[in-house]
């Protein structure tokens, strides 16, 4: 644990990341304006005093969408990545333990997932069903679980061997003690490092397809659809299009140190010197 | 000892930095600024008409084909309006006028119409253009075989005759009014090229022979539609020599496109017509910005099956209740018009005595008094027999519908109306909304007819799912003012019905007008001979008399 | 070597089929079709005449067996002709009677995007390699700590918005580069040498936003492989043995540490085929990505399954490549040792 705040990047990452997550979360404190309020007078003005990140095509503050957006990626983000590791963990944890039959149609489940172009996936999906935000999480989610569950499994294969486990099981213990209370505490730091990554990812996803338009609906904000404002204004409103994308970029950045810090600090075989 | 380990490593290092920069210089060097510039050349002055040149503008979907009757989308009608011609079209002032007839008569029972075709009516390659090409187009668009949803105007036709080269008869089991309109829309396609082919698949589609002014150079999949001078072309020679569309599908590369003059014309939007040229005095050297006559209406429309809205009070106050100005000030920079008709104000079928329901939250509030709402229980919100007086506006994703939508629910939630808004996409909010009538309130949009017959879209007889009647709207009078609309080919006697029923239709106020918003073209500078202000039809009608001065025209080599 | 490649073919038939199955089910969980689309609600048009089409296009059919249809046909690599574009095949291109050629979807935009996609592989190459090895040969010095920065920022960037910034800077504020489209107006006039500079130009912006994140993540892998090898013992054995110091880093880490890179482009590929919907979108590029996008939201669900199946069957093939090719690069898979 301590390893963690020795490192660089880990400390670094965390500090961004505590500060986007404090800032969403005190967001309906912290936003001087009502995220939503349409104001036909101030489409449009460059950032100054009274809006110091502009205002929008509809004359909303853009830094309190900001605020807004970040709430609503990061929830996306943290939610999606959830659902994939759940069953990335459970399916995983079903192949490395059981093997046999069980092991190679989940692995050719995962070949499979792995073999369809992802984003073009998950566009149809969305399309198809209404984009909304509860659609987007859980395509993402269902479309990334395929890395955690080989690692799972990688770490399952190679624990399972090993003495305590062989112990374990002479002493009669049952499959899924075994599972939770043996295997799975000792894979969890390349879950975590993957969970954490898989968070900036979501993140990207997520606001590439609201930028395209099949992710978080108007009137809601999410960086991603305020990009998409931006996009047609580029060259008069730089104000819309520079903040999202420095926004989506400091943070999907937090998690990135964030997720290597850890991989560093907590895998023992990465050596340093 | 000599470091072995670090003078390689660094030599190694020396290689890697050095591909890198050289990687860097050699992308920076074949980027060169490449155009010559073109931004000091000032082109206001005008110059005598001269033939030639290119003008170049941007579509923001592919055609599927250049079939207008099969390929559905916008972008091939566009393209394929300069290639082909109809019987008739409509002039400037938006008035019937002939294009390949020359006159037509309309029999005394009014169930006839002879065309008259303008003589010696040629095809691009050079064969005649004859009445039985006008047949064979009529048979082909009323084929069973043929995919096209265009059929059913031109299937009421029972008798197609061509008495000879130049004349072409139908006669309708009844008067059809529509019938003129219809005509004028239908390409007319040639016959001794087509007769032998399966229309809906026929290469004909990617390569075709028409009539009009411009006939097809070449079709660059996914890139430009580029389109060179007809020299037989039936309606004499157009003064441009070469049309380019580009296939730019965003919006914003469009208008960089413009900005970097690669493009000649682009339809703006409110907020670049109103608050970005402004700003931009290059900008407005280059390019001039035109307003015409929009194409469309936006509309608030209530399912008239579900309570409330099927009581005419709370109709009108929700009417009273938006400040329509507000709509067009705020979402439309004011660039629009409030319309109290389904048609474009200033037209025949417009009735200019009607008025808009003014902004009058008062009454609204006593309308719905009478209607049995009033805030009961204090919550802010009008309630009626417990129930509270809230509804979702369903809309789709356009940004002035939505814009439109959040105005409205503010002005709603002041009179104590609790809104909430869904935007749903299109293909979604047709067939899970719209088609099984599961909606309350819907934001949405219909043309500007300059055909008056609204039959489709108000008659009590097409309120089945997939037809146009989806809000409920049944009225009598106003269905017998249809079918007699239908059946009165006589232009003055056809405006007093008309006039009639968008008079009780305002009245019913089965759906809020909204707006109608203006067009707003920008067009270079280059291109000479626009009509300023435009005329009803818009600036495009006489877009075969622009032209563009030797000294404008582009470098085409180098237009990047 | 020849029973793994057999068994390995033998697996994508089935792999395939449940690739397509997943996609066809996937399509259909959506209500509307091709003829509710913005052509299909016009007053012009009438019910009748839609229902007509639908049935052309046996979407009136229950799902099982549209897919059956669709199974029996594209087993003869027969992938339809696209809903949204009536005339054109997904897939090869057909003659008609008259010898007139339409040419497939899939046969224009895939090329374009496999040009896009290998260049900028090359770009990546290019450049993460002496990145990668840059940084791990001056580990945690300032080149290394410089170059994780950007790669940092290079795996966060949001490739939408760098393409839209970029986009901006080049094309409109200097004009150094085309703002949209594939090719110049007139380009087909001009020298052959002109017109692939020209499409060159055309191409920078997609295959730069392409390669970026590929080449934070390839140059990140190629650091850590480097590092990863440079520790091992038989690197310590080649130094004390005296070699010198570009043959070890040269014949020998990097030769081992770039092993993996080979499964990571077999990984990638996916990525290839799919193309940027977002890069494409924005810069006019008619490539796969643009055509999947349009004909996810005109529901043409013709070309979508094609370019799903498709897209999933190179991506096997490719992996299957990858695979092939490391087996042939570690002696120790090739002559039989188990790892």
């Amino acid at each position: 644990m301590r390893s963690i705040f020795r490192n660089p990047l880990a400390v670094a990452g965390l500090c961004i990341i505590s500060a986007i997550l404090l800032m969403a979360m005190f967001a309906p404190f912290i936003a001087p304006y009502d995220p939503d309020a349409i104001h036909v007078k101030t489409i449009l003005l460059a950032p100054s005093a009274e809006h110091i990140m502009g205002t929008d095509g509809l004359g909303r503050d853009v830094w309190s969408r900001m605020l807004f957006g970040a709430r609503i990626s990061l929830l996306v983000g943290i939610v999606a990545v959830g659902i994939a590791t759940i069953i990335g963990i459970f399916l995983g944890a079903i192949a490395g333990f059981y093997r046999g039959w069980v092991d190679t149609v989940i692995m050719r489940l995962v070949d499979v997932m792995l073999s369809i172009p992802t984003f073009f996936l998950i566009l149809a999906v969305i399309a198809f069903l209404t984009p909304s935000i509860w659609n987007i999480m859980i395509v993402i989610g269902l479309t990334s679980w395929m890395g955690v569950t080989r690692l799972v499994r990688a770490e399952f294969l190679s624990l399972r061997n090993r003495e305590f486990v062989l112990a374990s099981q002479t002493l009669g213990a049952k499959d899924y003690r075994l599972i939770f209370k043996h295997l799975l505490p000792n894979s969890l730091t390349p879950i975590i490092v993957s969970s954490v990554l898989g968070v900036a990812s979501a993140v990207l996803v997520e606001s590439g397809l609201s930028f395209l338009g099949l992710g978080v609906q108007a009137p809601q904000a999410s960086w991603g659809n305020i990009l998409t404002d931006g996009k047609e204004y580029i060259e008069f409103a730089w104000w819309l299009s520079l903040f999202p994308g420095i926004a989506i970029l400091i943070t999907v950045l937090g998690y990135n140190l964030l997720g290597e810090g850890l991989r560093d600090a907590l895998d023992p075989r990465t050596s340093k010197n | 000892m000599f470091n072995y380990k670090q003078y390689q490593s660094q030599s190694f290092k020396h290689s890697a930095y050095s591909s890198l920069a050289g990687l860097l210089i050699i992308m920076t060097l074949s980027a060169c600024d490449q155009k010559p510039s073109t931004d000091h050349i000032d082109y206001n002055p005008t110059a005598p008409i001269e033939k030639g040149g290119t003008m170049i503008d941007a579509l923001s979907g592919e055609p599927s084909g250049l079939i207008a009757m099969i390929a559905g989308e916008s972008s091939a009608s566009a393209i394929a309006s300069n290639i082909f011609n109809s019987l008739l079209k409509y002039d400037k002032n938006l008035e019937l006028t002939g294009e390949l007839a020359q006159s037509w008569d309309i029999s005394s029972d009014q169930r006839t119409i002879t065309f008259h075709l303008k003589p010696n009516l040629k095809w691009a390659d050079g064969e005649p253009l004859t009445s039985n090409d006008v047949m064979f187009t009529w048979q082909t668009v009323t084929d069973d075989n043929t995919r096209t949803p265009y059929g059913a105007d031109y299937k009421l036709v029972i008798k197609a005759e061509t008495p000879d080269k130049n004349t072409f008869r139908v006669t309708y089991a009844q008067p059809y009014a529509p019938a003129l309109d219809s005509w004028s829309g239908l390409h007319i396609l040639p016959k001794h090229l087509l007769q032998n082919q399966d229309i809906n698949t026929s290469s004909f589609a990617r390569n075709p022979v028409g009539s009009h002014y411009y006939k097809l150079d070449q079709w660059k999949s996914g890139e430009s539609i580029s389109l060179s001078r007809n020299e037989n072309a039936t309606q004499g020679q157009a003064n441009i020599d070469r049309l380019v569309s580009r296939i730019i599908p965003d919006r914003a590369a469009q208008f960089l496109e413009l900005m970097a003059d690669n493009i000649d014309s682009m339809s703006l939007n409110s907020i670049q017509y109103a608050r970005i040229f402004p700003a931009r005095p290059d900008l407005n050297e280059k390019f001039s910005l035109y307003k015409e006559l929009g194409n469309s209406y936006t509309y608030l429309g209530f399912n008239l099956k579900h309570k409330p809205f099927d009581d005419i009070r709370v109709r009108k106050a929700i009417n009273y209740a938006i400040d329509k100005q507000e709509i067009i000030d705020g979402v439309l920079l004011g660039l629009g018009l409030p319309v109290a008709s389904p048609y474009k104000p200033g037209t025949r079928w417009s009735n200019p005595k009607l008025k808009p329901y003014s902004y009058n939250p008062q009454k609204a509030i006593e309308l719905l008094k009478a209607a049995g709402f009033e805030d009961h229980d204090g919550d802010g919100i009008l309630d009626k027999d417990g129930k509270p007086l809230a509804f979702e506006i369903l809309t789709n994703q356009n940004k002035e519908r939505e814009m439109s939508a959040v105005l409205i629910q503010r002005r709603l939630k002041e009179i104590g109306i609790d809104v909430k808004i869904r935007v749903v996409e299109w293909a979604t909010f047709i067939s899970r909304f719209i088609k099984t009538g599961d909606f309350n309130v819907v934001l949405l949009g219909w043309g500007l007819g300059v055909e008056p017959d609204q039959y489709n879209i108000w008659h009590s007889s097409q309120q089945a799912p997939g037809q146009f009647n989806f809000i409920g709207y049944q009225n009598k009078k106003v269905d017998h003012l249809l079918e007699k609309g239908r059946l009165e080919l006589n232009p003055d006697k056809r405006m007093k019905i008309y006039h009639d029923f968008a008079e009780i239709l305002l009245e019913d106020s089965p759906i809020v007008y909204l707006y109608a918003g203006y067009g707003l073209p920008a067009m270079h500078k280059r291109i000479k001979g626009i009509d300023n202000p435009a005329p009803p039809a818009g600036i495009g009608h006489n877009a075969y008399e622009w032209y563009i001065p030797k000294p404008y025209r582009r470098n085409e080599m180098s237009a990047n | 070597m020849l029973s793994y490649l057999l068994k390995r073919l033998f697996w994508m038939v089935p792999l395939l089929v449940g690739i397509s199955l997943i996609s066809f089910l996937i399509m259909h969980l959506a209500p509307g079709d091709i003829t509710s689309t913005e052509a299909g609600f016009n007053p012009k048009t009438s019910e009748e005449s839609r229902q007509k089409l639908r049935e052309m296009y046996n979407l009136d059919k229950p799902v099982v067996v549209q897919y059956g249809l669709w199974l029996k046909r594209i087993s003869k690599l027969d992938f339809g002709h696209s809903f949204a574009s009536h005339q054109k095949p997904v897939f090869w291109e057909e003659k008609d009677k008259d010898g007139n050629i339409t040419k497939g979807m899939i046969q224009e935009a895939l090329p374009i995007t496999l040009l896009i996609n290998v260049l900028s592989l090359i770009l990546i190459i290019a450049i993460a390699l002496p990145l990668g090895v840059i940084s791990a040969l001056t580990q945690n010095k300032l080149p290394d700590r410089a170059i994780t920065i950007f790669v940092f920022i290079g795996f966060a960037i949001p490739g939408f918005w760098l393409a839209l910034m970029l986009m901006y800077w080049t094309g409109v504020s200097h004009h150094w580069l085309p703002i949209s489209g594939l090719h110049s107006l007139g380009s087909d006039k001009l020298p052959w040498i002109s017109q692939v500079i020209d499409t060159l130009h055309h191409l920078t912006l997609p295959i730069l936003i392409s390669g970026l994140t590929g080449l934070a993540g390839i140059s990140l892998f190629v650091r850590n492989g480097m590092l990863d090898v440079l520790h091992q013992d038989y690197i310590t054995t080649a130094r004390a043995k005296g070699l010198p110091e570009h043959t070890v880093v040269y014949k020998h880490a990097l030769r081992n540490a770039l092993l993996p890179l080979i499964t990571i482009f077999g990984l990638s590929i996916p990525g290839l085929i799919g193309g940027s919907v977002i890069a494409e979108s924005i810069f006019a590029i008619p490539g796969m990505g643009k055509l999947f996008y349009d004909a996810v939201l005109m529901r043409d669900f013709p070309v979508i399954m094609g370019i799903l199946t498709i897209g999933s069957a190179l991506t096997l093939l490719g992996n299957l490549l990858a695979d092939l090719a490391y087996a042939w690069a570690d002696p120790r898979v090739r002559k039989g040792v188990s790892s």
